[in-house]
């Protein structure tokens, strides 16, 4: 009996493929012939792409694949992001699919969720698919993105690094295939992200990847409610809690409040007290904090389009390779979200009466991303903090105060009526209905209603860990739900005791008065701004320019 | 860290902590009357039909739409350095500044009663920041425009110094830029936009390949303040703030202002010249380098001093043609 299946297999896919490349390099135009040879019907592949950066060209070249050679393909990557992706479930080249995120074809993913065109394993967080890597979703062929790669296969991934490592790792050895797209062939690359040895073709590609700017939010679009929002985070949460180690969402409101620290939060006298290292990608709002001296670390999960130099010329504050540029790593800074921060904020689409969310609508597949992860109380976290002791105390109910667990917070800013006035508040979410509809043994449910410590609006703060039971937390979530049907549903005796206890804490309990909410608050007010705090460094995509 | 020497070409950001001095809170953020309140002498401003008259639109209650009481355009008087000016501006807020009947009859009645100030110190200031027409009450909106050009122009053959003032966020466009057109001197802030036909309608009518509406950076520097001055659309550039627009304002009403067949004629002639010149060219960055920029390219980063300076070299002998 053979214990070397898999290799003897792997190295017949490589003798298979090496008639279409000099050495590594894949001869130009024969990245689908290659691809043709190499996988077999029914191989679990990552085609490498996240909320970030796509593997577009390798994505092309699969499209174009025969369905008569190349079908029944089981995908297994973070993306569903580019049209292609989805093609190649209407091509039926792919069949089944496992992935985490399918932000901008969510509707479309819907659509074709509904109509049964895919094959749906589940939908992940990042950590949770990365995880199935290593046990029971193995990729036997990597398609993934580079910045550039030596003759030997050794691969710079700059900046965007991103999932590659992890894809790499669980593939190459387990003696898949792994298959590199670069924008250019080197003799030497600037710094080597994945070894040669763990690469065995590459793709010139045509063009750079593709990168989205997604954590780009224009200053300009911030409103005077959110900054009210962030006023209430930073001196009702940031500040009684001291917390230093923390992870934002990409949303409006959490740029409001990294805009407003050096301002609202300086003159409060935080500086130096809260929001000093960050699980974060390198959102171009943080600039201004940066530059006054607030932030002493930050890791990031991926890069962001424009920031490239501004990043490297910060390498005490960025994690930053040999070749002076960013490094990043999907895996280790969701890890970093999880364990070593004592916060999390962001936003969402559904809130229910029992605080369970979900950014999934009838219409709308946008899956989970990293969300769950940073927005979970991590129940194996061992070492204390200030805060995560704090809010321990908070939650505590009875028992031996000796064994008290420590909290993380997860706190849900939103405002109570989101785009086009729709109710962020709704007695069940969409995400019951869907999870029926379409069998998948689970609601899709982003953070669970257990794992919020606090809810934000405009209306106030609903601490959710000092609430005594379940009618105290419905009420607590109601008393802040502001004019939704959720929110006049309340019981106005309840909602007034909470507030006494401080269970909610109103903008006038704070010392906050809303007309001090004003965008003259915000360290920057546009993206020229951020530009100007920069020194010139931030180089903002054309379509965040208005000048 | 704050202290750090800049590395890229961008002076500092300025520290304001919750600046609120109406001077120096940018203009591009500001409303209609915030920017009154930084422009004119401190407390000099008194509004003519303000919003306790509570003359509302005819028209958007037909629309389910809610009314401004001041129907988004603000008129009265005031003085600029101690001289008493007439003043209007638009509040980019509502309706994106949209012109509508009452808007429109405010500034009309402005503009004819500038007539009755002495007969030398003529001055009346358009604070823009509109879109247009409003759609809801197009006919009237369209007449408006009509009436304010003809009120503009009688105005200004009166002896009167109309300037328009530009860098709200709604730009200045459609019937607005048309006005804006009529006006004897234009300031306007490099976030401030000039034009008739707006970019997404430009694009959504002639297509992509020939405007993209989405590349914000090709929309500034075609219809932008910058190069609105660089071409002589626009005859002063501030910084964007009301203290740089008022210092503008002060400088512009100095210079002598005539309208009359001479001027006309000299003003097509030189527009006539500029198309013969620059015509052809198919990008901003193409017409800047005829006139005479080195480095194109870099004008959109410009600092605004610097800008200045380019603009003191490149028109040095400005035929006045306004």
């Amino acid at each position: 009996m053979s214990w070397q299946q898999r290799r003897g297999e792997r190295n017949e896919r490589l003798g298979a493929g090496s008639r279409f490349t000099n050495g590594k390099i894949i001869r130009a135009g024969e990245a689908t012939a290659l691809l043709e040879a190499v996988l077999r019907p029914g191989d679990r592949v990552c085609l490498e792409g996240d909320n970030q950066k796509q593997a577009d060209h390798l994505a092309k070249a699969l499209l174009a694949c025969d369905p008569a050679r190349v079908h029944d393909l089981h995908l297994v990557q973070s993306g569903i992001v580019l049209p292609a992706h989805l093609d190649l479930f209407e091509r039926r080249i792919a069949r089944r699919l496992d992935f985490s995120y399918s932000g901008p074809q969510s509707t479309r993913m819907a659509r074709m969720l509904q109509a049964g065109q895919i094959e749906l394993g589940a939908v992940h967080t990042y950590l949770e698919l990365f995880a199935r890597y290593f046990v029971d979703l193995t990729p036997a062929v990597a398609l993934i993105a580079a910045v550039s790669a030596d003759r030997d296969g050794n691969l710079y991934t700059g900046p965007n690094t991103e999932d590659t490592p992890t894809i790499v790792e669980a593939t190459a050895f387990r003696d898949g295939i792994v298959i590199a797209q670069a924008n250019e062939i080197v003799e030497r690359v600037p710094r080597v992200d994945i070894p040669g040895d763990q690469v065995h073709f590459i793709a010139p590609a045509p063009a750079p990847f593709f990168v989205e700017p997604l954590f780009t939010r224009d200053p300009a679009a911030i409103t005077e409610t959110q900054i009210l929002m962030a006023m209430l985070v930073i001196k009702g949460i940031y500040a009684p809690y001291g917390i230093e180690r923390l992870n934002h969402g990409i949303g409006f409101g959490t740029a409001a409040i990294e805009l407003i620290l050096p301002t609202y939060g300086e003159s409060l006298g935080l500086k130096g007290r809260i929001a000093r290292r960050w699980a974060l990608n390198p959102h171009p709002t943080l600039i201004p904090a940066i530059e006054s001296g607030w932030v002493e670390q930050v890791h990031c999960f991926g890069s962001e389009v424009g920031m490239e130099a501004y990043l490297a010329a910060r390498p005490d504050v960025f994690f930053t390779g040999s070749d002076g540029s960013l490094r990043s790593n999907r895996a280790y800074c969701q890890t970093a979200g999880l364990y070593a921060c004592d916060l999390f904020i962001g936003s969402t689409l559904q809130i229910d009466p029992a605080g369970h969310s979900s950014t999934v609508t009838l219409s709308r597949v946008a899956g989970f991303g990293g969300a769950p992860n940073m927005g979970s109380d991590p129940r194996g976290r061992r070492h204390p903090s200030a805060s995560w002791l704090k809010a321990g105390r908070e939650a505590h109910r009875g028992g031996d105060a000796a064994l008290m667990r420590g909290r993380k917070l997860v706190v849900q800013l939103v405002e109570t009526f989101g785009e086009k006035l729709i109710p962020t508040f709704v007695e069940q979410l969409d995400a019951v209905q869907f999870g029926a509809r379409l069998g998948l043994g689970l609601a899709p449910v982003m953070v669970y209603g257990d794992d919020v410590s606090h809810i934000v609006t405009e209306e106030g703060i609903a601490n959710l860990l000092l609430c005594r039971d379940a009618d105290e937390r419905e009420q607590a979530i109601r008393g802040v739900a502001g004019y939704t049907e959720v929110g006049r549903r309340r019981d106005r005796a309840a909602v007034a005791r909470l507030r006494q206890r401080g269970v909610i804490q109103r903008p006038e309990d704070l010392g906050i008065d809303p007309l001090d909410a004003d965008r003259s608050l915000l360290a920057a007010r546009s993206i020229r701004d951020l530009v100007r705090w920069s020194g010139g460094l931030y180089r903002p995509p054309a379509r965040y320019r208005n000048w | 860290m704050n202290e750090a020497a800049p590395q890229g070409g961008e002076p500092a950001a300025p520290r304001r902590t919750g600046a609120r001095d109406p001077q120096l809170s940018s203009w591009f953020e500001s409303t209609a009357r915030q920017r009154l309140a930084g422009l004119l002498d401190g407390g000099s401003f008194s509004e003519i039909l303000g919003p306790e008259q509570r003359e509302l639109s005819p028209h958007l209650r037909q629309f389910g739409l809610p009314p401004a009481f001041d129907d988004g355009m603000i008129v009265g008087r005031g003085r600029l350095a101690g001289r008493t000016v007439l003043v209007a501006a638009q509040e980019g807020r509502f309706l994106g500044g949209a012109v509508g009947e009452v808007h429109g009859a405010k500034l009309v009645g402005l503009l004819r009663a500038v007539r009755s100030m002495a007969a030398d110190a003529r001055a009346l200031l358009i604070l823009f920041d509109t879109g247009g027409v409003r759609l809801q009450e197009a006919n009237a909106g369209e007449v408006a425009i009509a009436e304010i050009m003809h009120a503009m122009l009688q105005a200004r053959a009166a002896g009167a110094t109309i300037l328009g003032l530009i860098g709200g966020r709604a730009g200045c466009f459609g019937g607005g830029g048309l006005i804006a057109a009529c006006c004897s001197g234009l300031i306007v802030s490099e976030q401030g936009r000039i034009g008739v036909t707006g970019p997404e309608v430009i694009e959504s009518n002639q297509g992509v390949e020939e405007f993209d509406a989405a590349d914000r950076a090709l929309v500034w520097r075609t219809v932008g303040g910058k190069h609105r001055r660089l071409i002589g659309g626009a005859d002063a550039f501030a910084e964007d703030h009301a203290e740089s627009f008022r210092s503008a304002a002060i400088a512009l009403l100095e210079r002598p202002c005539r309208f009359d067949l001479e001027v006309t004629v000299a003003e097509h002639a030189r527009l006539r010249e500029r198309l013969a010149r620059l015509g052809d060219a198919d990008d901003a960055w193409a017409i800047w380098a005829r006139l005479g920029v080195a480095d194109p390219t870099r004008v959109p980063d410009m600092p605004a001093p610097e800008f200045l300076e380019l603009v003191a070299r490149l028109q040095d002998e400005r035929r006045d043609a306004r």
